[in-house]
């Protein structure tokens, strides 16, 4: 599979980062504006509003570099994170008039943008290689329409269960087996 | 515990879609760094969850970029343009070598600034010799003034005692200190029809600041009080004592100030008069 070349190494473009250099960040815009713009539509769905999450979650990026920790998770796993956060927060305060059981938070704590990896120098995988999209589209349309409604819409398990009008437990499987599906998809 | 089982649990799932409960995401933190499988699963399963993300890439307007740009703010260290593009009129020229003319130019403030700060130590120290030199001179006016004040006092108690002795009737009496003031020595001018009197002193004891010589007269048996004095040599005017004659004069030593009746143990010096 085709990787985008990193920027020298993941840990300079870092280092460039947190000293606020500017081609660091055209890099590191150029390099992740458009998965972190799609993953926003898919959120959002409308492009006005995407644009100004996008302007949202950069600037958040932006100030909280300092406390992004290699160690601790890869750097697109963090950005992405960070943009679905700021996304979720969004929708879930302007519906929060219009849901009569908002049973759960989302979480929004730094802490919560990590995933744990040690992979960290792994290139992320090539939007523009030609058949990402396709594989993606392998995946069996109701464990997609899952993935989406955990990933993009901030459901919880239960919540998704009760959307669907699924048992938990069949949730949770699919999930489990979506994800699998998706690891082997974008396994090196 | 079972690995493979908490790995197949659907945990790790719902943890990297952030939609694990906190008590599970303290449990996936703190297993991962303990099982290295579940790590590796955890970590394939983000970059599973980057793929996907990866996939529904859709490239914003592009001028959203410059857009977020203008919103963040850059190292100061960093001078390429905002747009990325080099700029063909910003050559980089040589910085012309300019040390001659500013050392000229620091040459030339440098020793004016220092001529006026030597000739501001001229002026200040000018300045503070004048004020030295005038309030020598006052205080010498001064003291001058005090001589002079001194002077005249002691002229015009001469005066007195001149026109007192240029009176007739004015009688010298002398006055000899007795075992008590070996050295005394003293004149008394007195005018027995005006009842006039100075003292002439040559020598006498100096005395303790809480003492002073008292002068008096003895009249049929009865001391009466002539005046205090200081031991200064020189002339002193006293008050006049009564008209009409005297059996003769006395010094004794007295609190300052003088004592109605004279203490004869202190008793220094003493001249009888003899009638004329």
């Amino acid at each position: 599979m085709k990787r985008i070349q990193p920027f020298v190494s993941e840990s300079v473009l870092i280092e460039k980062l947190n000293r606020r250099d500017q081609q660091a960040f055209q890099w590191l815009y150029d390099q992740y504006s458009a998965a972190l713009y799609g993953v926003l539509l898919k959120i959002v769905q409308e492009e006005e509003q995407a644009e100004d999450l996008l302007q949202e979650a950069f600037i958040k990026i932006w100030n909280n570099l300092d406390a992004y920790d290699a160690g601790k998770g890869r750097l697109f796993t963090w950005l992405l994170n960070i943009t679905r956060n700021t996304a979720i927060d969004s929708i879930r305060a302007s519906k929060a008039a219009h849901r009569p059981n908002p049973t759960k938070a989302i979480r929004t704590d730094e802490e919560n943008v990590y995933i744990v990896d040690g992979q960290h120098n792994t290139p992320p995988v090539n939007p523009d290689h030609i058949g990402v999209q396709d594989v993606v589209d392998q995946l069996r349309p109701e464990r997609k329409e899952l993935i989406d409604l955990v990933y993009f819409k901030g459901y919880t398990h239960e919540e998704a269960a009760e959307t669907l009008n699924l048992p938990l437990g069949t949730v949770k499987t699919r999930i489990r087996a979506a994800l699998q599906e998706l690891k082997q998809l974008f396994h090196s | 515990m079972n690995v493979a089982e908490y790995i197949a649990s659907g945990t790790l799932e719902a943890y990297i879609l952030g939609a694990a409960s906190d008590q599970e995401r303290r449990e996936v933190e703190c297993l991962s760094s303990i099982y290295p499988e579940i790590k590796q699963e955890l970590d394939q399963l983000a970059l599973a969850l980057e793929g996907y993300a990866m996939s529904v890439s859709v490239e914003p307007p592009a001028a959203l970029r410059d857009r977020i740009m203008s919103q963040l703010s850059f190292g100061v260290a960093e001078i390429t343009p905002v747009d990325g593009q080099a700029k063909p009129e910003a050559k980089v020229l040589p910085m012309p070598d300019t040390r001659p003319i500013y050392n000229i130019t620091w040459i030339a403030a440098a020793s004016v600034g220092l001529v006026l700060l030597a000739f501001s130590f001229f002026l200040i120290t000018r300045l503070r010799d004048n004020q030295q030199a005038l309030a020598s001179l006052r205080s010498t006016n001064s003291s001058l003034q005090q001589d002079i004040n001194a002077l005249k006092s002691q002229r015009s108690g001469t005066d007195q005692v001149m026109a007192l002795l240029r009176q007739p009737g004015t009688r010298i009496i002398q006055l000899k200190g007795n075992d008590k003031a070996p050295d005394g020595n003293l004149a008394v001018y007195w005018n027995q029809q005006t009842g006039q009197l100075a003292l002439d002193i040559t020598s006498l004891p100096a005395l303790p600041s809480s003492q002073q010589y008292q002068l008096w007269t003895l009249k049929g048996g009865k001391p009466f009080d002539a005046g205090v004095f200081d031991p200064v040599t020189g002339i002193h005017s006293l008050h006049a004592i009564d008209k009409g004659s005297v059996d003769a004069f006395a010094i004794t030593i007295e609190q300052r100030g003088g004592s109605p009746t004279p203490h004869l143990e202190a008793l220094i010096a003493m001249t009888p008069i003899k009638a004329s």
